[in-house]
Formats: C-alpha cells, structure tokens, sequence
C-alpha cells in the first residue's frame, strides 16, 4: 500500500471525526440559547404586566360642604389638604354600588381601591381647586388584588376560599367593566416611587437611585486604584518574590465569593470606622473592593499588551519612563482597562450578597437623594420583592429583572462603543 | 562561573588557535577623532556574560557598522550605548562607556538627557501611533526644544526633509503615521530621532523589515546622514554593512574578533572567523 | 556551534567555484598544449599541422568566453565576499592572461608557416631557431608551474615561476645576443632574424603572462596587489606571509 492509499483509507475517518465534532458544537450552542430564551421568555412573560396598572374610574360629587369656607364663601386653601377624601370617596363608592349595605361588605367594596387611592385624589384636588363644587369622573388606583384579577392572573374558577378575592369583590369589578369603568394604564408608579408594602404603590425608582449611586461610588474608587496599581505592577515594579506574591494574591481575591468582601465591609468600614449602615457610599466601597481585582488584572493585560516597540519608541527619544506610561502607554491600554473596568462593574451591579451584609436590604421608601443616605439596590429590591407573599410582586419581581438586564444590556452596548471609538491601531 | 566552562568548552570544541581565553581583537579599535568610546565593556544578563571585554571607537561623522551571526552580542552593545539596556532588569554593565569624555554609566548621569543625545532607530518601524507631524514634534515638545508654534513647525519641517519625508508626507501631516508604507514608516522614525538633534544615531537593523526599494532609500539616508551624525548600524546585511559603513566591527560570541575599514574587512578580513562568516563558511 | 566550516553553507557555490577552477586549469593545459603544438610544427616544419593550431585557439577563446560567463553570473547571484571575491577577481583575470598565452602560441605556430612554405627555399637553419626551442620549454614550463601553484593555491610554487620570471629577462638579452652574432656571420639570415625576434617576443609574454598568474594566486592568498611592484618585493611580501 503506498502513502496515498493509506491517506485515502484514513480520510473518510476524519471527515467524519470533524463533523461530528462540529455537531457537538451546534449541540451545545443551541442548548445555551435555549437555557437563555426560557431564562428571558419566563422572565418578561411574568412581567410584562407589571408595566400596566388597572385604575378604577368614580363619579366624586365634590361638595363645597366638605371644605372649610371662610366669610366670603372662598375655601380655605389650608383645609383643602385636611378635608375628609376618605370619606369623599366612600360616599361615591356606595352611590356607585347602592345595592351594598352590610357593613362588612362596605369594608371589602372600599378595598377595591388601593389605599394610596386617597392621597391621589387629594393631590389632585389640591391641584385643581376650581374642581369642587361640581361632579367628577376622576380614575383611582385599583387595589392590586383587583388588579390581578383585571389582568387575568387570578381566575374567578378557583374555589372562593382559595383566593384573596372574594366573590362580591369579582362581582363589582364585573359590573364596573361592564360600564367600561375599569382600564389598564401604563405603570408610571413603578418608575417613580420607591418600594412600598401595597405592591401597586411600589416602584424601582429607590433601588435604581441606589444602584447608580453605589455604582458610581465604586467606579470612582476602583478604576483610578486599580488603574494605578497595573501600571505600577506592570511598568514599574520590579520582578521579585514580593510582586510575585502580590500578583498570585490579585489574582486568588479575584475568585474570592462576594459575600466575603461584604464581610470585610462590614468589619472595616462599619464596624471599624462607624459610616452608617445601608448607605449606598459603603455598598459603593465594599464593590470597589471587589471590583478591584479584575480591573488589575483586565488592566494589566492591556498594558501587557501594547507592543514593547512604542515603548522603546518613546525611550528612545528621551521620554522618561513615566512620560512613556502616561503619554503613549497608557492610552493605548485604555480601551482595554475600560472594558475590565465595565464587566467587572456591571457584575458589581448584579451584585447582592455583599450588600445585604452591609445592610441595604432595609425596607426603604424613600427614594435616595445622595450616596450618604440610606438606600436599596436593584438587584436586592428583585430579591426583596421575591420574597414578598402578594401574588401582585411576582410580576414585579420579574420586571425589576428586566430593567436590571436593561442596564446590563446598555452597559455591554457601551463597552462595545467606547472600545470602537478608543481603539487605536499600531 | 557557568558561562566561563561553556566557554571553555567551546574552546575546545572550536580546536582553533586563533580563538583562546586571552584573545586579542583584531584590528583597531580606535579612532582619532571619537564622538563615543568604549573600554573593557562586559555585559551580563543575570549570570550570562553576553559581551567580552570589548573596546570600540566610534569616529564623528563616520558609519560603523556592527555585524556577526545572530546571539553575538552587536544588538546588546549597541543598546548599551544610550542605556536601553536599563529597561531590563537583570542587564548588568561593566566598563567603560564615554560619550565626549564623559561616562554614560556614570551614577549622576541623566538618561533622559544622553537619549536626546544619541539617538536610536529600532529594528520594527515603530512610529507612535499618532499623526506624522505629532510623531516627530514628540521629541522636540518633550525637551522644549521648540520656542514656539511656528518654530516646530520648522524643525518639523527640517527633520522631514532630512529624512527624504518631506515631499512625500507634506500634504498628509496629520494624518496617521502608522498609515504610511514600511519604509515611510521607518524614515518617519528616522525623522523622529533626527528632530531632537543627537550627536549619535544608533540603528537596530533598520531595515530588517524593509523591501529593497525601501532599504535602497534608508541607506541612501545614512550615507546622506553621516555628514552630519556619528551613526552606529547593527545589520544582519553584509552587504548593507559593506555599502553604507565606513568601519566595520565583527562580533562572535561576544566578542569582538576584528574592527577595520570597511574596503579591508570585505576584501581582506584577516581574522579566520570574520572570513568564514562574510564569505559564508560558518556551520 | 557556529564554527568555520570546510565548504560554504550554500553548497552549489562550492560547485561552482570548483567548476569554475577546473575551467582555469583546462585552459591552462589548453595554453601549454598549444605551445607545445606548435614547437612541434616547427620542428617537423609541417605547415599544415602549425594551420591547425592555428585554428584550435578558437577553442581557447570559447573557453574565455564561457568562463567569463560564469563569472558575471556568480557575481551577480552570490555576491561573493572577501577571499571569494578575491578568487573570482583573480581568476577572471588568470583567464584574460591565458587567452593571451593561446595568442602568443599561435604566433610561434604562425612562424612555422612562414619559414617553411613549400616555394620557400630558404629555411632558417637549425642554429637560429635552437633559441626558440630553449625558450619554449623555459616559458611552457612557468606556465604549467603557474597552473599547479593555481590549482593547489601554492605560494611557493607562485614564488617559483616568479622567480624563473626574473631570470627570463636576462636569457632574452643572451639569445639576442647570440643572434646578432648568426646575422653577422651570413647576412642570408636577415630576413628570418625579424621573424624570429617576434617569435622570441611571444615567448617573452607567453613567459610574462605566466607570471602575471602568479602575481594573481598571490593576491588570491594573501589580498595584496603585487603586478606593479616589481617581483622583488613580490618574493619579500611572500616570504612575510610565509613566515
């Protein structure tokens, strides 16, 4: 047999070995798309909704009675936000529903409008004096009960005792849909208020406030330090036991669970240095710490990177050797470190663990006005909200995920555009 | 300790009389008029001695040219003479190295200020990758040698044209240097090193990377050059050598075997083993 | 270990260079061959064998031709380098110089014609053309000493044919001499003197040029022009190198 026969015998073999190993491939390709697209499918079915919120519209009578006057017959500006909404809305929830007269089922027909209903209508009133004295039809927030209902999360088919629900309550929603008086409308709530126990008054806007501030608290610790500390390692240092000590350490805290760095917080900056707790300023430092070790690392490897020739370039001309760094370098590294500085941040975004330690997992209403105020996070809102019993924070779990994957998505569309945009040839 | 029995052994390996522990240059080494002296220089990389006790002249406005096979030490000797050998840590010099009587090696010496003073040009062309005017206005900047806007333009301008540039970038000055061809390329580094007016210019194989054209210009250059600058050209061209240098210095092994005029060391080398090298005889 | 090795690390420059020798040596040959032709013809005064010699030198010219080819290319693809450059100089002009020693051969086997044409009744005596024949050898012999000093690169052979160089001058001015004398004793003799004398004179450079040889294998060992010094000094640097 000559050496083209024995060629021939085996190459079918290996046609087949690479089509095979091609196979496998497309297998598992196609397999993580799956994974992704029932991870993402789960997600935004559960929680499209939430971007929708079911208002309840009443004919108020705002009767001048219900107001202080003074000798002139003028309202009192004062006693507008004193007078008896409640009451207001009640009376016009009973004239809506004339059939209803136990006062257990009056209690259950005021609890188809959320409690944050009354300060709505108060706010608007407030606004529009000029509406009292005559009759409105003005749209209030339904209950999120209700709301579930209205959108279909929860079916009447279920045995009464099973649901929170209750039959009477299903019957008046009916009837209000029949007079086209119940409408779904987009959920501006939930970008604008904080968290809330009723979920139809609860929002992101907090947890998203806080992230961007613990964010931005992180960036500006860890990229300069990081950044520092490579082109110290890389450029500077020299190569003995001590930097090759401190590098294997760089690279161990790099895989170090997160809760650890929480851990650490928590010791230093709480406990040691008394900053209060909760704040995003400490979540801030304790993901810079964090962070730190891949942006060193990410950073190091684009120093690395730039060819040794526009270094000695630069030497040779007369640059000292910080010149040489900071003039040519280090720009051209930047691309580089920008990129490590934005995956490691955006991890640091989706982080929770280190930041339920430090305590910003309190249940806060307020929305943050600064980095020294106490705040939640994204991430910890979705675990939160996850573990709230109310059928209606589902929803909203799985929609503060896809704002979270939101962001993520914007962040990677602006490494890929920073890193265009930098890139320099040479 | 290692490097002298593998040395030893060498000797004996070699069996050639002309190549024993106590060996003499060939040739001579110095010059009456030097911009920069060499004497009894040994250099080390950790424990590996790389260059032998060498001592070389080189003369104002004269091409020496430094050649021999690849690992014996021209590149290294070369690198000593503006200090690029200081990047690398365990790069240890011995001896004597004087530029105007004054020695580089000298603890109070600036390094800053002898590399403005000799120049180099590296093996890759390696402009910045900025535009072709920030590329050679970098040096100038760098050591204000520039008195004002209009003044770089000039030695811009001057350098370029020194270089054999100008004609062919004046139009696209601001425009990528790494976007010119090759040799363009390597006349811009050329440009670059000639704008901070060294005494010196080293040269790294300049043209290693080159096409003939190209290398035809850039030696066209030197020749042009050298009445004006010292230049000291490590190539692995003979040919290159023998066309553009004065002086011709042949390294083997770290060691400098001979040093002569050019015309005598390519017609008539006296050494066996710079004969077997430019003849091609060499296993 | 990068160490001198015998031949070159391009092989078929070896080749080359080698064929190229044996090129120089077979023209050498061809030179003596030639010369001793013709003495021949001379001798058996045989104008047609002497035509025919006359006509082989064409071979030595092809020869020339050929090897200066071979030069000009192996310049231009191998630009050869120091004892190299020096061989291929030298041997370029070892060629020229034994072209020329065909040519002065030629002209020895010319006299052959002219003395012994079969209207021609009155050929040179035996006497007169006994120089001729000593000389002959003399020179035929620097020329082959020369090719042996070539192909082994010999100095002292070189030294040798320089040295029997020197002594040539003094055996021309004898040999005038002595035909001045046979001019004198039969006045007959008058018109053969001239052509002998040519005749005497092509050995003269049949003789130099052999020692010009020898001044080229001395510059292809030793890189020192010795044409223009005078053999003297020649034998002096010899020496000095030797030593």
């Amino acid at each position: 047999m000559n050496t083209l026969e024995t060629i021939n015998a085996g190459i079918e073999k290996r046609y087949k070995r690479e089509k095979r190993f091609r196979l496998y491939g497309q297998i598992s390709i196609a397999t993580g798309i799956l994974f992704l697209f029932f991870l993402l499918g789960t997600t935004v079915l559960n929680g499209i909704s939430a971007f929708q919120q079911t208002y309840i519209a009443l004919e108020i009578v705002l009767d001048t009675d219900q107001f202080d006057t003074d000798e002139d017959g003028d309202i009192r500006p004062e006693s507008l936000a004193t007078a008896n909404y409640n009451g207001i809305i009640r009376e016009s929830l009973k004239a809506r529903f004339p059939d209803v007269k136990k006062r257990k089922d009056k209690k259950a027909l005021y609890s188809i409008l959320s409690s944050g209903a009354v300060y709505d209508f108060r706010d608007t009133v407030v606004k529009n004096p000029q509406m009292i004295g005559t009759t409105q039809t003005i749209w209030l927030l339904a209950d999120d009960e209700v709301d579930m209902y209205v959108k279909g999360k929860i079916s009447a088919d279920i045995p009464e005792k099973n649901r929170r629900i209750k039959d009477n309550t299903i019957a008046w929603v009916e009837q209000l849909r029949a007079d086209k008086d119940v409408e779904k409308r987009f959920n501006s709530i939930f970008f604008s208020a904080g968290d809330s126990r009723e979920p139809e008054q609860s929002g992101i806007r907090g947890a998203i406030m806080g992230s961007f501030y613990t964010i931005v608290v992180a960036m500006l610790l860890s990229f300069p330090i990081g950044v520092a500390a490579a082109i110290y390692l890389e450029e500077f240092a020299p190569r003995n036991r001590l930097t090759g000590l401190i590098e294997v350490n760089i690279n161990n805290l790099a895989a170090v669970p997160s809760i650890i760095f929480g851990l650490l917080g928590l010791a230093i900056f709480i406990n040691y240095f008394g900053l209060p707790r909760s704040i995003p300023l400490v979540g801030g430092m304790v993901l810079a710490l964090m962070t730190l070790p891949t942006i060193i690392i990410s950073s190091r490897a684009a120093l690395a990177a730039v060819p040794p020739s526009i270094r000695e370039a630069a030497l040779g001309v007369g640059a000292s050797q910080i010149q040489t760094v900071l003039h040519h370098t280090m720009p051209l590294a930047l691309p580089g470190m920008l990129t490590g500085t934005i995956i490691g941040l955006a991890r640091a975004l989706g982080e929770t663990a280190p930041l339920l330690v430090i305590g910003m997992v309190a249940f806060i209403v307020d929305i943050p006005g600064s980095p020294l105020e106490p705040s939640t996070a994204l991430p910890v809102q979705v675990y939160l909200w996850a573990d709230s019993p109310e059928r209606a924070f589902v929803e909203r779990t799985s929609a503060a995920i896809m704002v979270l994957l939101m962001f993520l998505v914007a962040i990677n569309g602006l490494i890929v555009i920073l890193r265009n945009k930098l890139e320099r040839r040479w | 300790m290692n490097t002298a029995t593998s040395y030893d052994k060498q000797i004996i390996e070699n069996d050639d009389p002309m190549e024993n522990p106590d060996f003499k240059t060939v040739g001579t080494t110095t010059v009456s008029d030097p911009a920069m002296t060499c004497r009894g220089v040994n250099v080390f990389y950790a424990d590996k001695q790389a260059i032998f006790d060498v001592s070389i002249d080189v003369g104002k406005n004269e091409v020496l040219s430094m050649i021999g096979p690849s690992g014996c030490g021209k590149s290294t000797l070369l690198r000593c003479l503006n200090r690029m050998n200081d990047t690398i840590d365990i790069c240890k010099v011995e001896g004597e190295i004087k530029l105007e009587g004054e020695n580089i090696y000298e603890q109070n010496l600036d390094v800053v200020l002898l590399r403005a003073r000799v120049g180099m040009v590296f093996q890759k062309p390696n402009p910045f990758p900025k535009s072709v005017y920030d590329n050679v206005a970098y040096g100038v900047n760098l050591h204000g040698l520039a008195t004002d806007k209009a003044h770089l333009d000039e030695l811009v301008e001057k350098s370029l044209t020194n270089a054999g540039l100008w004609n062919e970038v004046k139009d696209r000055l601001h425009q990528p240097g790494t976007g010119l061809s090759g040799g363009q390329q390597q006349r811009l580094c050329i440009a670059r090193a000639i704008a901070i007016s060294p005494e010196i210019i080293l040269m790294d194989e300049p043209c290693s990377a080159l096409d003939p054209i190209a290398t035809a210009k850039i030696e066209e250059l030197i020749d042009e050059l050298s009445k004006q600058y010292s230049i000291c050209i490590v190539t692995h061209s003979m040919q290159q050598a023998a066309r553009v240098s004065q002086r011709t210095a042949y390294f083997h092994l770290g060691k400098l075997i001979e040093v002569g005029p050019t015309d005598d060391i390519f017609t008539n080398p006296v050494h066996k083993l710079t004969e077997g090298y430019i003849t091609g005889r060499f296993g | 270990m990068t160490t001198q090795s015998e031949g070159h690390i391009f092989k078929r420059f070896d080749k080359e260079m080698q064929q190229l020798h044996a090129l120089v040596l077979q023209m050498g040959e061809l030179a003596a061959d030639q010369l001793q032709q013709s003495l021949k013809t001379l001798e058996n005064e045989d104008p047609q064998t002497a035509q025919q010699v006359i006509e082989n030198d064409a071979r030595l010219n092809a020869l020339d031709i050929q090897a200066d080819e071979e030069i000009t290319t192996m310049i231009a693809k191998r630009q050869p380098m120091a004892k190299d450059l020096r061989e291929i100089i030298a041997v370029s002009k070892i060629v020229a110089e034994l072209e020329r020693s065909g040519d002065e051969a030629r002209k020895i086997a010319g006299l052959t014609i002219r003395f012994f044409q079969p209207e021609d009744n009155h050929p040179p005596g035996e006497e007169i053309l006994r120089d001729i024949f000593s000389l002959s050898e003399y020179v035929a012999e620097m020329l082959i000493l020369s090719m042996k000093a070539f192909d082994t690169l010999n100095l002292s052979i070189a030294a040798e044919v320089l040295i029997k160089g020197q002594k040539l001058d003094g055996q021309l001015d004898s040999c005038l001499r002595r035909l001045s004398t046979f001019i004198m004793q039969d006045s007959r003799n008058i018109g053969h003197f001239i052509d002998i004398v040519l005749g005497i004179r092509a050995l003269e450079r049949f003789g130099g040029h052999a020692t010009n040889i020898a001044g080229h294998i001395v510059f292809i060992k030793n890189g020192t022009d010795v044409r223009h010094v005078g053999d003297s000094a020649i034998l002096a640097s010899i020496k000095e190198n030797q030593s």
